[in-house]
């Protein structure tokens, strides 16, 4: 186990690159962990920043237009769809509602009556949501005749309830959840990025055309000297994830209970298998530094924000989704933002992750395969 | 034989790096394999390795053909490769512990044959530096090291002083004869002269992919027809004078070479009483006056016509 003792020592040199991720990463998760899982222990009504456009411009719609803002705080938007996602993901507005100018058709359908952007980690939209909601129902039990009876609405609408929290052990938090979302999502971010810079560069090390000759004339074989230098690939990259699932039960370990952690273990180890594969690829096609370190950045930053890590996927665009699609980061996300009952649930995602482990791989092989011919 | 090469073609689509080269090395001899930058020697040993592939040839070694696969028979070779190649985020014992690894891997062995290695090429003070913390002399040793730990019965070393100090480079050629007096046999690969003429029992001279001639050193020197060289500086010369010295018997040719003059001899027993005897007639002084015997670069001058280091 010469191969495997001295892969691990040389990968061990680039502690500093592992570790300055490592410390980054529980950093920012402190940080989140701070403001983000604070249990609910009150209720109180806040005023949000909401924005409208109104183009049905109609006697209900103004009407929702006065509701919300007797309640909420109403600031300046543009009908643009860029400039409204923009004001969002900037955090200028909790929410901006869309009035569509057949809005008090779909409200008397009960169809959709209203496009709401906002950002749905963030809990005071549901907020926003039910504001709607609560208008919309009553204006449709007091239609009659054609008409909206908007005084009776205000009425109803102005009735103060008494409400109690009850804080249940049994419920899922909220927060908790968004912690441990987020929390293993950025996770992607930084195994991608330790993967590649770390492991790439030890085989660069290994890999060197006049290393490589020595290895080539000594008895050792090929696939023996391969089955080695896999493992210690697979003993760094094991150990880095288990550091980051070890961390997420360090920080939040009292709360494990409540969020389908079993999940996030499975899907970062899945996750973990497919940037390894990712790895092999780009040491098949790269033993030049400059260039295995751009692809660290580049490919893990790039696909973190593309798919839905540091952004959440609601807020992209189609175009960017899409694009974000043809790299499992994407499908890793999706199944932390999803609420499983059973891993069936999200068995495309999960079967896209190896995929594309299969697909890395096989090219892969290819080029190395190439490169030994040459 | 221990190695057997039989007309191996190698090209690289236009240009033919070998040219049907052929070579035999016997047990216990260094054989010295000679020639220009850019001749094939270092494609010689690659295909002979089976580092490349090659177009044409038969290779043996140990009397087996060899193979990308022959383990066996890669277990008595050792490579000292041209380039220092080393890892670099090891320390030198972590260094050759690793080559070595690749062929030993009984762990009290190969600690053994790690420390006779780091003993053998003077390292014993260096075993915790890192390659980059290493001179270039010390580097050459740590890859000397590397390619020898495993106790090779072959050993190949291509071009190993290139670069080095002249202390670091006696130093490396006395391992390489002690290498050899302890029974590795040995192919050197060199385009310094003086190496070849006083490491090696056999030579091969190659030129364009191909072998010119084989044979020791006496053998070598013995196919050419310069004999001796006379080298001598006049006080003053004139042209007609310098014309009548290929009247002289045995003189085959005369080379200008700064003030000095080198005048080439076929064999003869008395060329430098008759060169003392035309100086005396011609009432020339001289400023310098000495004999030489032809070396390999003369050998490889008349054969190709140009200089060994071109």
């Amino acid at each position: 186990m010469t191969v495997y003792k001295y892969f691990i020592k040389v990968a061990l040199k680039n502690k500093g690159v592992i570790l300055s991720y490592t410390i980054l990463f529980f950093i920012l998760s402190v940080i989140n962990g701070s403001t983000n899982t604070q249990r609910e222990t009150n209720f109180t009504e806040s005023k949000l920043d909401i924005g409208i456009i109104d183009n049905s411009n109609s006697q209900l719609s103004r009407g929702l237009v006065n509701y919300l803002e007797k309640n909420n705080n109403i600031i300046s938007t543009k009908s643009d769809e860029k400039y409204i996602k923009e004001q969002i993901f900037l955090q200028i507005a909790d929410g901006v509602i869309v009035i569509p100018e057949n809005f008090e058709d779909k409200v008397i359908n009960k169809e959709k009556a209203v496009e709401i952007y906002k950002d749905d980690r963030k809990i005071e939209t549901y907020q926003i949501q039910n504001q709607i909601n609560k208008f919309i129902l009553f204006a449709n039990a007091t239609y009659e005749d054609g008409k909206f009876k908007l005084w009776n609405v205000n009425d109803a609408l102005d009735e103060k309830v008494d409400v109690n929290l009850v804080i249940s052990d049994n419920n899922i938090n909220q927060r908790i959840n968004n912690w441990f979302k987020t929390y293993f999502n950025f996770t992607s971010y930084i195994i991608l990025a330790i993967y590649i810079s770390v492991i790439g560069f030890v085989m660069i090390e290994f890999t060197d055309e006049e290393i490589e000759k020595r290895r080539k004339i000594s008895s050792i074989k090929f696939l023996k000297f391969n089955q080695q230098m896999y493992l210690g690939q697979l003993t760094i990259a094991g150990f880095q994830t288990l550091v980051f699932i070890l961390g997420s039960i360090i920080l939040k370990g009292k709360y494990i209970g409540e969020v389908d952690f079993f999940k996030y273990v499975f899907n970062t180890i899945v996750f973990s298998f497919s940037a390894l594969c990712f790895v092999f690829l780009v040491n098949n096609i790269t033993s030049n530094r400059f260039v295995i370190s751009g692809i660290s950045t580049v490919l893990s930053l790039g696909t973190s924000f593309i798919s839905g890590v540091l952004v959440p996927q609601e807020i992209l665009g189609e175009k960017v989704l899409t694009i974000a699609k043809f790299f499992p980061t994407y499908y890793f996300v999706k199944i932390n933002e999803t609420n499983i009952k059973s891993f069936l649930d999200v068995k495309y995602e999960l079967f896209m992750q190896i995929l594309f482990a299969m697909a890395f791989l096989l090219v892969g092989l290819y080029f190395s395969k190439a490169k030994q011919k040459q | 034989m221990i190695v057997k090469v039989n007309n191996l073609v190698k090209r690289y689509k236009e240009l033919i790096a070998l040219d049907h080269f052929n070579m035999e090395v016997k047990e216990g001899e260094i054989l010295g394999l000679l020639g220009p930058n850019g001749c094939g020697k270092t494609t010689a040993i690659n295909c002979i390795l089976s580092l490349l592939n090659f177009d044409k040839g038969e290779i043996e070694i140990f009397g087996e053909k060899m193979t990308p696969n022959s383990y066996n028979i890669k277990r008595d070779i050792g490579l000292v490769p041209q380039e220092v190649s080393v890892l670099h985020n090891l320390t030198v014992k972590e260094n050759i512990d690793y080559f070595c690894g690749l062929y030993i891997e009984d762990k009290n062995l190969r600690k053994q044959y790690v420390e006779e290695a780091i003993e053998f090429v003077g390292l014993k003070d260096y075993i915790k530096f890192y390659p980059k913390k290493l001179s270039g002399g010390l580097k050459r040793r740590l890859n000397i090291a590397c390619g020898i730990a495993h106790k090779p019965r072959l050993i190949f070393l291509d071009e190993p002083t290139v670069a080095v100090d002249a202390q670091s480079r006696n130093f490396i050629l006395d391992g390489i004869k002690k290498l050899n007096q302890e029974g590795s046999t040995i192919i050197y690969t060199t385009h310094y002269l003086e190496e070849a003429e006083m490491l090696c029992k056999r030579i091969i001279i190659m030129d364009n992919g191909k072998n010119l001639v084989s044979g020791t050193n006496e053998e070598l020197k013995a196919m050419i027809t310069t004999t001796e060289k006379i080298v001598v500086g006049f006080s003053e010369i004139d042209n007609n004078k310098v014309k009548k010295l290929e009247d002289i018997p045995q003189v085959i040719d005369i080379e200008k070479r700064q003030d000095d003059y080198i005048i080439k001899f076929e064999n003869g027993l008395n060329n430098l009483s008759n060169l003392l005897d035309f100086i005396k007639e011609n009432n020339l002084t001289y400023t310098k006056l000495y004999s030489q015997l032809p070396t390999l670069n003369d050998v490889f001058l008349e054969l190709t016509g140009k200089e060994l280091r071109d």
